[in-house]
This record gives structure tokens, sequence and C-alpha cells, in this order.
């Protein structure tokens, strides 16, 4: 009986957007007349922080303190498209779709102050609630005047409409799989490197330390970025070590029904995290920020696989390495098969062992 | 002070931790009924006979809906994709898993409406099931599908998704090694802390209000809309705000069943299904089958690969059909393979359809690629930082369907994990960057590949 330390490693990359696009969000914006933005966008929050993000992105494209957002994403007759909340697209593609409503906006706000200043519209900036004149800050309006002038002296509504849409990636050849457009609107990267403590006679794996490293192209809401990092951290463990609806799979027997008998990552289990952010800008991502959100659970699992055979010896293929499925690998001591050049691993799980012969799935392995 | 980049609190966060954010549950209307369901008790089944009658007389009971009720009980997700739809709203013939509704029931509470359910008699013909997805393709295995065991794909004479890249005779004929390995990440539940709810309104001018926790306002009206065969002027989604999703609550769970009761009993309707529900009935995580046979050489490149994998839809295929092509873009992983043979399989299962969640497509193959990959270092006794190294993709690499990479970090970031856990690396592996290859970096199974595409 002994408890054994391990480390292993993982790279992975994920796309931003659905794949193959072709999913369109839309954002509207109105100032009213002290200057306060209301911004109206279909995307949903799921927890993921998109009404504040997408605060942001409006605030710093207008020039406005954050503070004078209102953002309403809760009904589909103010609200305008989202494809929805989901393939990490709420940054991006949703993102894009505020900013473009917000620029047009900044530019609707700089010809009324144009007018009040009468100053082309080209020459001035908004700069945290005041419209300016490049190269003489002395000359300025602000915000809320702007808009009041909009409202009582000029008779306008200041808006701003945005649509983001990246065109559908068709497959054109289905034999090859070659398709005519990129099918995200971009991918992501990250690493990662588990430690963990496996304990031979209960079988248990301790995750001890994860450290991250994701690219994000820009984190518009550092805060967010990490707790989504560490939030799939935590997601990534469950679906390593504990998590599982079927345990005796391929059977439905013994299905858990409660959160007594369906094991979820808890506080308890939560390893020292050490999140590395780094920034490569992407080209087409507002202020360059790609999404992160969903792959955040992925690198956790084959690190923490590799890091279990480091410890004890066996690979553990199947998910999750519970201590009953890492005992009976201990027990087991299964050897890969060799044939010369050719190493194969798991021959016991595949579909050439547990397929009919003349089955479809079976395939052969180059010797 | 500069917007982007600044660590803000969340916009909705305090509400939250204080118990003040107003979920689809706390919306409480007056005359409100409750919904509950009738599931199938069987795995597979067909449905000889369903008689309600005894349901719609229990007093307190204002509405049973059946497949007869629905204008259009069968519609796909993915419809707007070309991919017609196979799952009833409400079992109609037969029934597929455990848990599938056949019947809905909205009386005055939720103990009425429960036991309104278990009044509906229904006459079954059971059925063999199947559950390993490694035997669908077996002489003998049940035929559980009306597309057969899995799913068709509906384009050229294509019933999978495959890949084909490169000459992967050639790269396997190269080899100095062939690593084999079979990778089974497991089925798991979203697990939100708020389970599927909704709430339909009839208002007095004809529109029906959906209070809904879908991740997708839009496209679950969309949904609501085709099923009822209504415009969408009719219908106003109300939501936006969601107590957990990670996936879950992307397939639209109760919004077309309360619409059909609100609009048969013409009161509100709300559905809230029981954490059990939401265990056993709701869409999960997919189970995946993935098997990996890479031809490498004896310094650690990867020449080439063969993948299968088969893929647990369920009963039912929802968006397994898009998580199996995202998969099949995303079989290389993080590296640079240019000679590639990947059969990808959406395969029907008789447990409840599976369907998106947090990686869809993706988690499966991150996590089969890189536990090869680690093997692949370890039968090569290599450095696995080093391994993934040269094989990273790098600006000017083509992905499996010839994108070229534009900007990828596959190599800062393992930097950033060596240098963090303190990782050493000889110097040509220290410095590497992500620009195009050159030199050692760029061999003749990857020269090859660039010349092909016209070079970068």
């Amino acid at each position: 009986m002994a408890k054994h330390t391990g480390r292993g490693f993982s790279a992975i990359e994920y796309p931003t957007g659905m794949n193959q696009n072709g999913d369109p969000s839309q954002a509207w914006i109105k100032i009213k007349p002290d200057g306060r933005v209301d911004v109206f966008s279909g995307t949903s929050d799921i927890g993921n922080g998109s009404k504040t993000i997408q605060s942001q992105i409006v605030a710093e494209a207008l020039g406005v303190p954050y503070e004078w957002i209102t953002y309403d994403n809760s009904n589909t007759d103010s609200s305008p498209v989202c494809t929805g909340t989901f393939a990490s697209r709420a940054t991006f593609v949703a993102g894009n779709a505020v900013l473009k409503a917000a620029r047009q906006a900044r530019e609707r706000l700089l010809d009324i102050a144009a007018k009040e200043l009468e100053i082309d519209p080209a020459d001035l900036d908004v700069v945290d609630g005041e419209v300016v004149a490049k190269g003489a800050p002395q000359k300025k309006i602000s915000v809320p005047d702007v808009a009041a002038a909009a409202t009582w002296t000029y008779g306008e509504l200041i808006t701003g409409t945005g649509a983001q849409l990246n065109p559908y990636a068709a497959i054109v050849e289905p034999d090859t799989g070659r398709v005519d457009l990129p099918p995200h609107a971009a991918i992501s990267y990250a690493a990662c490197a588990a430690e963990v403590e496996v304990d031979d006679e209960t079988g248990e794996v301790r995750v001890e330390r994860l450290w991250q490293c994701f690219d994000v192209g820009r984190a518009i809401n550092p805060t967010l970025v990490e707790g989504q990092i560490e939030g799939g951290a935590m997601m990534g463990l469950g679906l390593a070590v504990l998590e599982e609806c079927y345990p005796y799979y391929p059977s439905v027997e013994h299905r858990g029904a409660e959160f007594g008998s369906y094991l979820a990552p808890g506080i308890e289990g939560l390893p020292e995290v050490n999140t590395i952010i780094i920034e490569n800008p992407s080209a087409d991502g507002p202020y360059g920020a790609k999404g992160i959100s969903e792959m955040a659970n992925n690198p956790q699992p084959p690190a923490i696989a590799a890091a279990v055979y480091d410890a004890v010896g066996v690979w553990v293929t199947e998910l999750p390495i519970t201590p009953e499925r890492l005992l009976r690998a201990l027990q087991e001591k299964r050897e890969p098969r060799r044939e010369g050049r050719t190493v194969v691993f798991d021959e016991h799980l595949s579909v050439n062992t547990v397929a009919a012969e003349d089955s479809r799935f079976r395939y052969e392995i180059p010797v | 002070m500069k917007a982007v980049g600044a660590r803000l609190p969340r916009y909705d966060g305090v509400a939250h931790v204080t118990g003040r954010t107003t979920f689809v549950d706390d919306v409480r209307v007056q005359n409100m009924l409750w919904t509950k369901a009738l599931r199938s008790p069987h795995h597979h089944a067909g449905i000889k006979s369903i008689d309600t009658r005894k349901a719609e007389e229990m007093r307190g009971v204002h509405a049973v809906v059946t497949h007869a009720d629905v204008p259009r009980n069968v519609y796909g997700h993915l419809e707007a994709l070309g991919i017609p739809g196979d799952e009833p709203l409400l079992a109609e013939d037969d029934v597929r898993y455990q848990g599938q509704p056949i019947a809905v029931v909205a009386a005055e509470d939720e103990e009425t409406a429960q036991a309104a359910t278990e009044a509906i008699a229904i006459e079954f013909e059971e059925r063999a099931p199947l559950f390993d997805l490694r035997l669908a393709a077996d002489p003998d295995a049940p035929q559980i599908h009306h597309w057969g065991n899995w799913y068709p794909h509906f384009e050229a004479d294509f019933d999978h998704r495959q890949i084909r890249k490169g000459d992967i005779d050639k790269a396997f004929a190269e080899a100095d090694t062939i690593v084999s390995g079979v990778y089974r990440p497991a089925a798991i539940e979203q697990l939100p802390i708020e389970t599927q709810t909704g709430l339909a309104v009839p208002e007095p001018d004809g529109r029906l209000t959906i209070y809904s926790c879908t991740q997708a306002l839009y496209f679950s009206m969309g949904v609501v809309a085709a099923h009822l065969q209504w415009p969408l002027n009719k219908l106003k989604f109300v939501g936006g705000t969601v107590g957990g999703g990670f996936g879950g609550k992307v397939d639209t769970a109760t919004e077309t069943l309360i619409a059909l009761l609100a609009l048969k009993s013409g009161r509100p309707v709300k559905w809230r299904w029981t954490r059990e529900e939401e265990f056993l009935c709701s869409s999960t995580r997919a189970p995946w089958h993935m098997e990996i046979t890479d031809a490498v050489t004896r310094d650690g490149w990867i020449l080439g690969r063969k993948m299968l994998t088969l893929h647990d839809s369920g009963a039912y295929a929802r968006f397994s059909p898009y998580g199996v092509t995202k998969h099949s873009f995303h079989h290389t992983g993080a590296y640079t393979i240019p000679n590639l043979h990947f059969d990808g399989y959406c395969v029907f299962t008789n447990r409840p359809p599976t369907s998106a969640m947090r990686g869809f497509g993706v988690t499966s193959v991150s996590f089969a690629t890189e536990l090869h990959v680690s093997r692949i270092a370890d039968v090569l006794g290599l450095d696995p930082f080093q391994v993934r190294l040269k094989n990273a993709n790098r600006i000017g690499d083509t992905s499996p369907n010839w994108i070229s990479y534009t900007d990828p970090s596959t190599v800062p970031t393992i930097l950033a994990i060596a240098d963090a856990v303190g990782h050493e690396l000889p110097g040509d592996y220290g410095t590497m960057t992500r620009d195009p290859r050159e030199g050692d970096l760029l061999p003749e199974h990857l020269a090859a590949q660039q010349k092909l595409n016209g070079g970068h």
C-alpha cells in the first residue's frame, strides 16, 4: 500500500462559434436623453457573464463609463436574433454584433456633437463620456449634452444596429471532408499540466495541482476569464475522475438520479489551480478576443489520465478513473499486443474484438 | 477608464448571490396550472394504444396532450441545416428510451397532474433494446431506428462522416512504429442547479408568452413556432437569465408542451422538471468510443492517423450529427498530421438522446488525442513536451479539412506550461515559435503536404 504522485500534460485547441458558422447574432442600441445607453441583445447569460462582457464592449466602443450601460436580453419582442449561448460564441460572435451597433451609435453621436461644436465629426473623439476635439481637448461637449441636443434640439434618436454572421462553410467533398471556407470564427489554444496523488490501496485519484495556460486573444474581463478557466477545470476534473451517468456503461442499470448518487465535483476536491492567460489577439474578434468557455473543461481529463500512468503505470482510457476502474486496471495490468513495429493497446475494448466478424465497424490495424 | 480589460464585477453577480435574480420558477401568475409527463417505462417498445379518457375526467385536470394534439409532431433541431427530424415531440407508434414523453397533463397542482398521468392507459409491445454501440452494425443487432442503427447523413452516398487527406498507406508504410489505442469518455449530466423549467401564458390578444430557461431564445422560439405552425409574431419568449446550462438547455425541453397545454386549457401552465427527470430523462453529454492508430517515426513525428469514432447518440439524432462533424474537423487536436483516414458514425442506442454539452464533439477527441500522444511519447521513450512541440500546429499548417491555421498558439501555451512546472527543454525547443515551419521542423512528410496545398 502506498501513495504515488505523477504528472501528465496536454495541449488542446477549440473552435469559436458554431461549427461551419452560419450562426447570426444581432444587437441594437439607443441612447437616452441624458446620454445613458440601452443595449438590446438576444444573448442568454447562462452564467458565462455575457451581460457583463457585452456591456464592457459597448462602453469601450462608445467611450462612456461602464455604469451608463443598461443591458436588456430579457425578451424576443425587444431583442433581436442571437443564435444562442453555446459553441463558445457569446463573446466573439454576439460581442461583434454589439460592437458594430456601438460603433454605429457612436457615429450618430459624433454627427450631433459636430453640429454643436461646429467641428468635423472626423476630428472628434469620445473619451470618458465627453466628445472632445482631437488635438484641442478644451473644445468639448459631454455625451449627456449631445444626447439632450439630439432629443430636444434636433428631434433625433441616437441609435445603432449591428449584426455578425460568419458565412456558412459547406462540406464540398463529403468523401474527403474538404470545406469551402473556414468552418470556425476563430480557434483558441490551451495547455495543461496535472499533478495527482494515487492511492493504490483505495484506488482514489486525487488531483493535487493544475497548471493551465489559455491563449484567449484578449481578456475583455480577466476576472471572468479566470472564472471560466477555473470553473471549467472543476468540470474537467469531474469528467476525469468522478462523473458518469451510466456506471456500468453500456448497461443502463444503476443510474444515479439524485445528487447523492451522482458524484459531481465539490469544493473539497478543489486542487491548487494555477492559471496563465496569454493574449495573441484574434484578427476578427471584438478587441481581439476569442472564445474559451467550452474548452475550459477539455485539457484536464487527458492530463490527469497521463498523470495516473506516471504515478502507477497503468493507462486508464475509460473515464472516469473511479477507484473501481483504477483498482481493476492495477489488478489486470494489461500489456499491449506487440506485433513487429505495431503496439496495440486496449484490444479488449476494440470493435475488432467485440463486434461481429462482418460488422461494418471493424477495421484493419497495419502491421 | 478603459472598459475592455477591466476586472469589473459581474453585471448580475450581486443579484445572483443575494437571491434577488428572477429565474423562470420565480415567476408566478394568476390561475396557473402545473404539468407532469407520462413517460415510457420501457427502453424500447411499440405503442398499441393510448387511452387518456380517465385522466381527462379527473377533477382538477384541465388538459391532456398527446401526439394527436401537436400540429407538427416531428420537427428536427437541425432542419435549417438540411437535417430532417426524427424525434416526435410526444411518442406516437413507439418509444425508444426509458423516460420518453408520451403524454403531458396540466392540472391544478403537481400531485393531481401526476395522478392523472398514472391514469392514462397505454398498451405496449416490448422490443429488444440496443445499448452497446459497438454492436450496432452486427447482423443480429436489434433494429431500433427507422433510419437504421446509425445516422444516414443524407448527403451523397455517405452514411457517416469521413475525412481523407494525404496518402495514408504511404504514412503507415514509412512508419517506424504504429501505436493503437481505444478511448471511452463517459456520458455525464450537465447538472444545472435550475432544472428544465417553463411557463406559458396565453395573453388576451391571442399571443403566447413563454418564460423559458433556454440558452437560445430565438432558437427555442423557432422550435415552438414550427411545432405549432405559428408565425413568430404570435410568440414572445421571456428569458435570458439561466440558472446553469452547460449545453443542456439548447435542446427545447418544456416550451412546446406547455404551449400546447396552455392553448388547450386556456390557462397559464408551468412545468418544472424534478431532479430525477433532469438526471434520467434530459439529454446528457454523449459517451464516445474512439479508436486511434497512429503511424509514427522513432524521433516522434506523427506521419498519419487512422481513426474510428462511434458517437452514442441515444435514441434520436438531436444535435449529435453536428457534434460528430465538429469532432471530425478537430480529430487531430493541436497537431498537424498530414495523412488522415477518419470514419465517424453517429450511432443510435436505446438511451435518452445525447446532445450538446460544454465542448461538444471536441472534449472527447481532446481526451483521446492527448492521451494517445502521451502514450506515443512513452512507447518511443521521448519527452512528452518535445513530441507535442514538434508536431504542434503552426501558422501555415492546415487542419484536417485543409483550412490554413492563421494564429495557432499551441507552441506558446505549451512553452508557458513547461516554464510553469519547471520542465527543462533543450534550446531549440525552448525557443520555438508558432511561425511557419522551416529547417528541421519541416520534414519531408510535412513539406510534401505544404507543396500539395500550394505552399503558404
